[in-house]
């Protein structure tokens, strides 16, 4: 053989047994993730639906992971919930949603009627039908699907009663009668909360024209009613229904009780609104308040403001 | 008369059925299209279903055509290059029988949901060793062949021939591996190392070389640099392969593997660079030729598509551009530009040269191979325009966070308008099916002999 081509032959034999050690055998070698809380050991019908799933080439439009930039779809997948996926079924294409949290978001019965055609359920769909499937495949198929995520969208997104949040004021660092926290928690609210409560809570914010449900005034007497885990609890429990979302999903219980601060500061219906922080003299006020307070008292005219300050505008509430 | 041992033998059987193979791939890549725009058409009947034709197409079109095709243009082009009788032209032959057997196998395999579930690598175990014997024959012919070789010196495109032999087996093999069961990432890394390296290391590199046979010989000039086509030839073979990982950059696979594979999809800008401006150089002041050249016009088309693609490639799989477009039809729009546009284009360009020279006779019709560049030119750039813009819709709803229901009522138009550049092509397909069956035939030519030179077998100034 001819010696010029023994140096260009190594290089290349060498060269690629490099490229192909570090890019299938290291990472073999190196990365063996733990199996995490939501890696699905699947039993024998779940991994019979998951035959099926490859089989039926669900894959080629549904993937089954989320990313970091994906809203709406749950939390984020660890490198541990797939320690059981073999082969995998990732997915390149989304053409229809992620399926990483699809189990318990729908009973099995939504399952059924949107494989045999899926536009009865989402009209507008352009899923091919499954009708050719099997009933015993269709059921098995259809544990599968409810196995993906282990159910933990239906943990994350239920909604807790009010009582099982008292055990929270336990664990509450933070003071919510300071003025301090109320401060805090005013940065917060004008952050998250007045596109649609307004700066003033008076539910009177840009969005709140867009909303059939209107965002609710925390000015009228009813929110005056409430404690402190009542604050805490709608906060992060958010409202079925409308629009206000669970803030647990988003903001910590630190910052929520920030919030649960300032909320309680925000003043009554009837109650006068100073121009200017500058201009207000503590003797003055006091007055005022007491006037409007009798003026309420005397008169139950709750949706009749009468206010020095910004007028609201939008609003009313629950 | 199927092994026979007659010098060209084994090239013109790869190259006739790759073209039946191809027509059969666009069938099924157009079913596929339609149901988007008719998702009902396919009720009550598993294997019409999108998600089992899918993979039919895309096996097909990758292993029928492409493969075959351009293991039929090399088998031409390495004889050709070394001036010596192919090794072994009935184990060649035997190869294509079985390949054909595979092939038509896979299919009705996909089809039937026979399929491991891995992207490129659905075709069943007993298909995926027929594949692979086949591969290895194949190696081992061109191989002997260019051992036994009369002209010393390797032209470049036999490095690329050489190269993408010698990987391609490695490659298919290691993506095929159902025997190592590996856990659900792992899995994943291996299934993307071998489906972004079978591009890479196999139609890439023997597209390339092809283009670089092809462009000299259509144009008439020599190479513009031969130095530059080596550095082009040993940068893609250092930089291609570890870049399979882009495609998962967002998953939970470990980060330095993600770095690793952004890093070297960059870097592969500078193969692409070499090899265009060694194209492109070779066709200065020879631009002229592309208006009565036909099989150069096809070549050059893939050139520019090649270009294009392959300056969309690293720049998709950065992270910040990565973040947005991935998961959408853009992706399946920029493989599309690369197999179809680009090495598909080659490829043909190639058959209208070869074909009239392995049979002897002159090609059959002129006026149906440029109603097939048109039709295929005009119908691709529909088609890959709507892929691009659907993809960017998708995107977008993404990052909105939005439900998929919510807009994907608003691509509904864009499904309909990808069938129909889809159609565009599958018609320019099928006249360039009977273009080459008539060739085949032996049916009185249409045209003149010196209507188009390069596509006659007298040598009339190319």
């Amino acid at each position: 053989m001819n010696k010029n081509y023994i140096l260009p032959g190594f290089v290349i034999l060498v060269s690629f047994s490099l490229i192909i050690f570090t890019t299938v055998l290291l990472p073999h070698f190196i990365f063996h993730p733990e199996p995490s809380e939501y890696a699905v050991e699947y039993t024998e019908l779940e991994a019979k639906g998951r035959d099926i799933y490859r089989r039926e080439g669900c894959v080629y439009c549904h993937s089954q992971f989320v990313r970091l930039q994906d809203r709406g779809f749950g939390p984020l997948v660890q490198a541990g919930d797939y320690v059981y996926d073999t082969p995998n079924l990732l997915g390149t294409i989304r053409t229809g949603p992620d399926l990483s949290n699809e189990g318990g978001k729908h009973p099995d019965a939504w399952h059924k009627a949107h494989f045999i055609n899926p536009r009865t359920i989402t009209p507008g769909s352009i899923m091919p039908p499954f009708v050719h499937l099997k009933e015993d495949d269709m059921e098995a198929l259809i544990a599968y699907v409810q196995s993906l995520g282990k159910k933990r969208l239906k943990k994350y997104d239920r909604i807790y009663r009010p009582d099982e949040y008292v055990a929270k004021l336990e664990k509450r660092t933070v003071d919510v009668n300071s003025s301090a926290a109320a401060n805090a928690g005013r940065g917060i609210f004008q952050q998250n909360c007045a596109t649609c409560h307004g700066t003033h809570g008076l539910g009177n914010g840009p969005n709140a024209i867009a909303l059939a449900k209107k965002p609710a005034n925390f000015s009228r007497p009813f929110y005056k009613d409430y404690d402190d885990v009542t604050w805490f609890w709608r906060v992060s429990e958010g409202v079925p229904g409308t629009r206000m979302p669970q803030w647990r999903k988003k903001l910590t219980d630190e910052q929520m009780w920030y919030l649960v601060a300032f909320l309680k500061t925000l003043p009554r219906v009837n109650e006068v609104y100073p121009h200017s922080y500058e201009t207000l003299e503590p003797d003055k006020w006091l007055e005022q308040l007491k006037a409007s307070e009798a003026e309420l008292n005397s008169e139950p005219k709750a949706m009749l403001i009468e206010t020095k300050g910004p007028p609201p505008m939008a609003g009313g509430g629950h | 008369m199927l092994l026979s041992d007659k010098e060209n033998s084994a090239s013109k059987f790869f190259i006739l059925t790759a073209v039946f193979w191809l027509v059969v791939g666009m069938t099924l890549g157009l079913t596929g299209a339609i149901e988007f725009v008719a998702p009902d058409a396919s009720t009550g009947y598993g294997p019409l279903t999108f998600s089992r034709i899918r993979p039919a197409h895309v096996n097909t079109v990758a292993f029928g055509w492409l493969s075959m095709a351009n293991i039929g243009i090399a088998l031409y082009i390495v004889p050709t290059l070394t001036k010596v009788k192919l090794f072994n032209e009935k184990l060649a032959n035997f190869v294509c029988i079985l390949w054909n057997l595979a092939i038509l196998a896979g299919i009705a395999c996909l089809v039937h949901g026979y399929s491991e579930g891995r992207e490129y690598a659905e075709l069943p175990v007993p298909i995926d060793v027929v594949v692979l014997i086949g591969l290895l024959s194949l190696s081992y012919v061109i191989y002997m062949t260019v051992i036994h070789r009369k002209v010393k010196k390797l032209y470049v495109s036999l490095w690329y021939i050489l190269g993408a032999f010698f990987w391609m087996p490695i490659v298919y093999f290691i993506g095929n591996r159902t025997f190592v069961r590996l856990d659900g990432l792992n899995d994943a890394i291996v299934n993307w190392f071998y489906g972004h390296n079978i591009l890479g290391m196999w139609f890439t590199t023997l597209g390339v070389g092809i283009a670089y046979y092809m462009i000299p010989k259509l144009s008439g000039k020599p190479l513009w640099s031969h130095s530059l086509s080596m550095l082009g030839f040993w940068t893609i073979a250092f930089f291609y392969a570890p870049t399979g990982t882009h495609h998962i950059l967002q998953a939970p696979v470990p980060e330095w593997l993600k770095a690793l594979a952004v890093v070297f999809s960059v870097a592969l800008v500078i193969p692409v660079i070499t090899v265009l401006t060694n194209f492109f150089m070779t066709m200065k002041g020879s631009w002229w030729q592309l208006a009565n050249n036909l099989p150069l016009r096809f070549v050059l088309t893939g050139a520019l598509f090649y270009l294009f693609t392959c300056i969309q490639g690293p720049f998709q799989a950065t992270r910040s551009i990565n973040w947005y477009i991935h998961f959408t039809q853009w992706v399946p729009g920029h493989a599309h530009a690369a197999l179809l546009g680009t090495f598909t284009f080659f490829n043909f360009g190639a058959i209208y040269y070869i074909l009239p020279r392995i049979l002897g006779r002159q090609f059959y019709s002129v006026g149906l191979a440029k109603a097939h560049y048109w039709f295929t030119f005009i119908g691709f750039n529909i088609f890959y325009f709507v892929f691009t813009v659907i993809g960017l819709i998708q995107a977008s709803g993404w990052q909105q966070g939005m439900e998929v229901s919510q807009w994907s009522i608003a691509l509904e138009p864009y499904w309909f308008y990808r069938a129909f550049g889809g159609a565009l092509m599958w018609f320019g397909n099928v006249l360039f099916l009977i273009n080459v069956f008539m060739t085949w035939r032996g049916a009185k030519p249409l045209d003149p002999p010196d209507e188009e030179p390069a596509m006659s077998v007298k040598r009339t100034g190319v």
